[in-house]
């Protein structure tokens, strides 16, 4: 095993840093391996009702049915109640606040089942009982009677004229379709069309494939739940599992009738992972709330793994018909993509399942310079859980179609995949992609030869062909990512009606400590950390005494979740916005006090003082000054306050990205089709990192989700629409023994629109890795001709691929 | 219909009349009030978050029911540390940020424990064998191994 020692990286461009750029220990741990975390189901009221779902055994069927009679007799029965008695009590949807600023049809739906069942697994009806052994038992009574429809898994299928039909007040499956190139009016979109395929007769070599990826995503280790308690005097206060508590909070307020002013959603201090499942307004927590208020008495729902499975969590699912043209040099001249995607029911807050490929659909260019491009999408709804968020957020299977075409490009030319890669990656930034997509800074280039510098190339390339003499095949490929690095507003407001900016409240007491509020609520990306290790810097004083409080809407500014990699770049810049703001205000004050002559900024905050830059020995303690500012306010200057607390927004001046490249080494077993990946080794433009050992465990544990995501988990429907996978029995995640380990390297530049150069990362970086891994099977079997263009990576797929070439071969 | 149980949870005695059909991890939280033990899967016992020692065996408290330990002596998460001192495998994991949103690592604590104390010396891909039984969503596994290796040493 190797040892890797700890070493600090230094801040790329700012002075010299106790905090930012250090390998900080994370104060949450603690508590989390001590087994004191407080997560959802560790929430407990007296008097609570425990609520449990009956859900429908039916892919698409009517209701004929639902008799809740002998259940609601049943011992500590609180309440039993269905789809037709809720839709007289509560708003259903679509409702304004969850709607996204763009043209799609959106269905209508209650958090009950009302008329017809639309996917197996939709709630029909509720049970809540004063003990979860009997809720489970009177769940069991309630007796409920199906019609049978035609079911349709198919998105294509379901596009298809005669297909059965979802949403009965609609013409036909079709959610949602855009042209994301040319312009807005279809006089320019027709124009460029015209224009790429002029591009497409030039050229002198075409990539024709469709590229399709199965049903998975990235279900977190605990599952969601919801504490919901009403008072009279209070209103709603809602404990949810959720990525996004003051979005929650806007929606419930809407949804049952409640003042705004009287709802307060509370993200658990610890919660088990998201990445991106826990971010939409769902049918269930909207349901227990409703409940808490009806009875009149606090009600939890605690969702089972099987529930899990059957409603949320399904994402990629997606077909693109990509097409490629190029010189006979390697450069890329454009693309045209049909993409296909499957939204499952859409019956689903704030994404529908179709915004997911629609954001794929915007990044599929990814890194490369391509300004010309068509790119169109169709989302349909088919009989399957709607699509919910997973992280890489729709780019899983655009970047798996670009960078494997990328791929077999290099291979029609004899080229390396690595050399036209690097040919075609935009080599200077600022740039827009021809679908809008703006990516701020970055050097591509350089981050790209860290990475093949890092796996040592011709060394791989020579150990490959001595092997294959051997008779053994050794692979190596690549995938590359321009994610984004949080959502500037510019794209969230028009895509969500929703906000993008960071914002955070910087509190100091008069001991000179410090509390800090932020709205987004972390599920172990380690904000309490992170956030305290940057007002420690700005302030110059201990991360232990910063406390960070996150996700209560009611003490936290507001804040548009923890999404799209948004801490690093948009909530650590307000943290550090606010710490500034305040440190001016200390300096003012001590120049007044000290009858200095000084400006704001003449002053350093090292080590618990604040000193005078151009005289050292003029300085005084941190704690001092707070305390004369906050409670000796006498005596201070002309037009300033007592007090030191500050909000800030922080709104970058562009949308930012983050780049991420990633290389793969596998070797396949020709026998048997069996392979195994040796390497995995990325290298990273981050910009300034705060915690180096957090950004690690964040690509590490990003690329095997990526890794099992490809590999091992695969959402199955029968024919009839009955979903198998409902148990990790069947949907098989990837341990530590089925994944190599994860090199992380970095080559990045501080981003010039953050006040720390920081920038964010998470959501895209499993979105390389399908391609990566593809990539580097189809490296080693070259030799066979095989080109990988489906999702999972199976060994029986493989190994048919394997006899079909050598017996094409032998022909 | 219900049982008299005697249990020891981290060396307290318990006496509780329990429902045959409970589960030990559910006596263990909700019960005991013990929360450190977590619940990810719908007991087909895949995930290994809700694994403890029962008379030093980790096992999976999902697969057992209460009643199945009577007489038995359970050491959960809560008791992996002793006379106020962190557990070599609790510091390490915290030096080498092994955990992220911390659900999983409950139960990867209590089979490592089990695990060093029955293979001191443990290869990296013995030490990813070990983890067979325990799903991690967040970390991709590498500092967990590599934090295990480190109490491995500590702990010799």
């Amino acid at each position: 095993m190797a040892d890797r020692p700890f070493h600090d990286v230094p801040l790329a461009h700012a002075p010299q840093s106790h905090w930012v750029g250090k390998n900080f220990p994370r104060k949450e741990d603690g508590r989390l391996t001590a087994g004191k975390g407080r997560y959802l189901a560790d929430l407990h009221m007296p008097g609570m009702g425990h609520l449990v779902f009956v859900r429908s055994s039916h892919a698409h069927a009517r209701l004929t049915r639902v008799d809740t009679k002998a259940a609601a007799g049943m011992p500590g029965v609180l309440a039993v109640i269905t789809g037709d008695q809720l839709k007289d009590e509560i708003n259903g949807f679509p409702l304004p606040v969850v709607v996204p600023a763009l043209p799609a049809n959106y269905p209508k739906f209650w958090p009950l089942a009302v008329g017809k069942v639309r996917f197996h697994g939709e709630p029909v009806a509720a049970v809540v009982a004063l003990d979860p052994y009997q809720a489970e038992d009177a769940a069991l009574a309630v007796e409920i009677d199906y019609d049978p429809l035609p079911v349709v898994l198919d998105a294509e299928q379901a596009l298809k004229p005669g297909a059965p039909l979802l949403h009965e007040d609609w013409d036909d499956n079709l959610m949602f379709e855009m042209t994301f190139t040319g312009g807005q009016t279809v006089e320019e979109q027709n124009r460029n069309d015209e224009e790429v395929e002029a591009l497409f007769q030039q050229a002198d070599i075409i990539i024709q494939e469709s590229f399709k990826v199965h049903r998975c995503g990235v279900s977190p280790m605990e599952t969601r739940g919801t504490l919901a308690i009403w008072d009279d005097s209070d209103g709603l206060t809602a404990h949810i599992t959720t990525q996004r508590p003051h979005i929650d909070r806007l929606a419930l307020a809407d949804v049952l009738d409640i003042p705004a002013q009287q709802v307060r959603v509370i993200a658990p201090r610890d919660q088990g992972g998201g990445f991106g499942a826990k971010a939409p307004f769902y049918r269930e927590p909207n349901l227990v709330c409703h409940m808490a208020r009806k009875l009149g008495r606090p009600v939890r729902w605690v969702e089972t793994r099987e529930e899990h499975l059957m409603a949320v969590s399904q994402e990629r699912d997606q077909t693109n018909y990509l097409e490629l043209a190029a010189t006979k040099d390697g450069k890329m001249l454009a693309i045209r993509n049909r993409g296909i995607g499957d939204a499952g029911d859409g019956c689903e807050g704030v994404y529908w399942g179709y915004l997911m490929p629609f954001l794929g659909a915007a990044l599929l260019p990814n890194a490369y310079d391509l300004p010309k491009c068509d790119i169109k999408l169709k989302v349909a709804v088919t009989n399957k859980s709607a699509t919910s968020p997973a992280r890489s957020f729709g780019a899983f299977p655009t970047r798996f179609a670009m960078d494997r075409a990328v791929d077999m490009l290099a291979h029609k030319l004899g080229k390396d995949p690595a050399d036209v890669r690097r040919q075609n990656l935009v080599a200077e930034l600022p740039y827009t992609a021809c679908t809008g997509v703006h990516y701020d800074s970055g050097d591509f280039p350089m981050t790209w030869d860290n990475l093949i510098r890092e796996v040592d190339l011709p060394a791989f390339r020579k150990r490959q062909e001595d092997l294959r003499k051997e008779g053994r095949y050794i692979g190596i490929g690549f995938g590359v990512g321009a994610e984004l690095s949080g959502v500037a507003s510019e794209v969230l407001v028009p895509m969500e009606n929703q906000p993008g900016y960071g914002a955070a409240t910087v509190r100091i007491d008069p001991r000179g400590k410090v509390l800090l509020f932020e709205g987004d609520a972390p599920q172990g990306q380690g904000h309490e950390t992170s956030l305290a290790q940057v007002a420690a810097h700005e302030f110059g004083i201990h991360p232990n005494d910063v406390v960070v409080t996150t996700g209560d809407t009611g003490v936290t500014p507001f804040g548009s979740g923890t999404i799209g990699a948004r801490a690093g770049s948009y909530t650590a810049s307000a943290v550090s916005e606010a710490c500034r703001f305040l440190k001016k205000k200390m300096g003012r004050i001590m120049t007044h006090d000290l009858e200095l002559e000084a400006g704001e900024d003449d002053f350093d905050f090292q080590d618990g003082e604040i000193i005078y830059s151009k005289d050292n020995n003029i300085r005084k303690s941190f704690m001092e000054m707070s305390n004369r500012i906050i409670m000796a306010p006498l005596n201070l200057p002309e037009g300033e306050e007592a007090g030191l607390e500050h909000t800030a927004f922080f709104e970058a001046d562009k949308p930012m990205i983050t780049f991420s490249s990633h290389a793969a080494m596998v070797e396949v077993d020709i026998a048997t089709g069996q392979f195994e990946f040796t390497n995995y080794v990325t290298s990273e433009d981050t910009g300034t990192v705060i915690n180096p050992l957090i950004v690690e465990g964040q690509v590490q544990g990003g690329v095997v989700q990526g890794i099992s995501n490809a590999l091992y988990e695969e959402f199955v429907y029968d024919e009839n629409g009955q979903q198998l996978t409902t148990d990790y029995e069947n949907y098989q995640v990837a341990t530590a023994a089925d994944v190599p380990p994860v090199r992380v390297t970095h080559a990045g530049v501080p981003c010039p629109h953050t006040p720390m150069g920081t920038r964010g990362l998470g959501e895209g970086l499993p979105g390389p890795v399908p391609a990566a891994l593809s990539n580097a099977i189809s490296d080693a079997l070259l030799p066979f001709g095989i080109e990988i263009t489906e999702l999972p990576l199976r060994a029986n797929r493989i190994w048919a691929a394997i006899q079909a070439a050598t017996q094409q071969a032998a022909e | 219909m219900n049982k008299t149980l005697n249990i020891k949870l981290n060396g307290i005695a318990y006496q509780e009349s329990v429902p045959i059909r409970m589960l030990l991890v559910d006596f263990i939280r909700d019960r005991a009030g013990l929360t450190g033990t977590h619940i990810g899967c719908t007991y087909e016992g895949r995930c290994g978050a809700c694994t403890v020692r029962v008379n030093g065996d980790a096992i999976k408290s999902c697969l057992m029911l209460a009643v199945q330990a009577e007489g038995c002596e359970v050491t959960t998460v809560e008791g992996l540390a002793t006379g106020g001192k962190p557990h070599p495998l609790q510091e390490a994991f915290n030096e080498r940020h092994a955990l992220q949103c911390g659900f999983c690592t409950p139960g990867i604590l209590m089979n490592a424990a089990e695990f060093l104390e029955k293979n001191p010396n443990p290869s990296e891909q013995e030490i990813r064998h070990s983890l067979i039984g325990n799903l991690c969503r967040c970390t991709g596994y590498v500092h967990i191994v590599e934090a295990i290796s480190d109490a491995s040493e500590r702990m010799r």
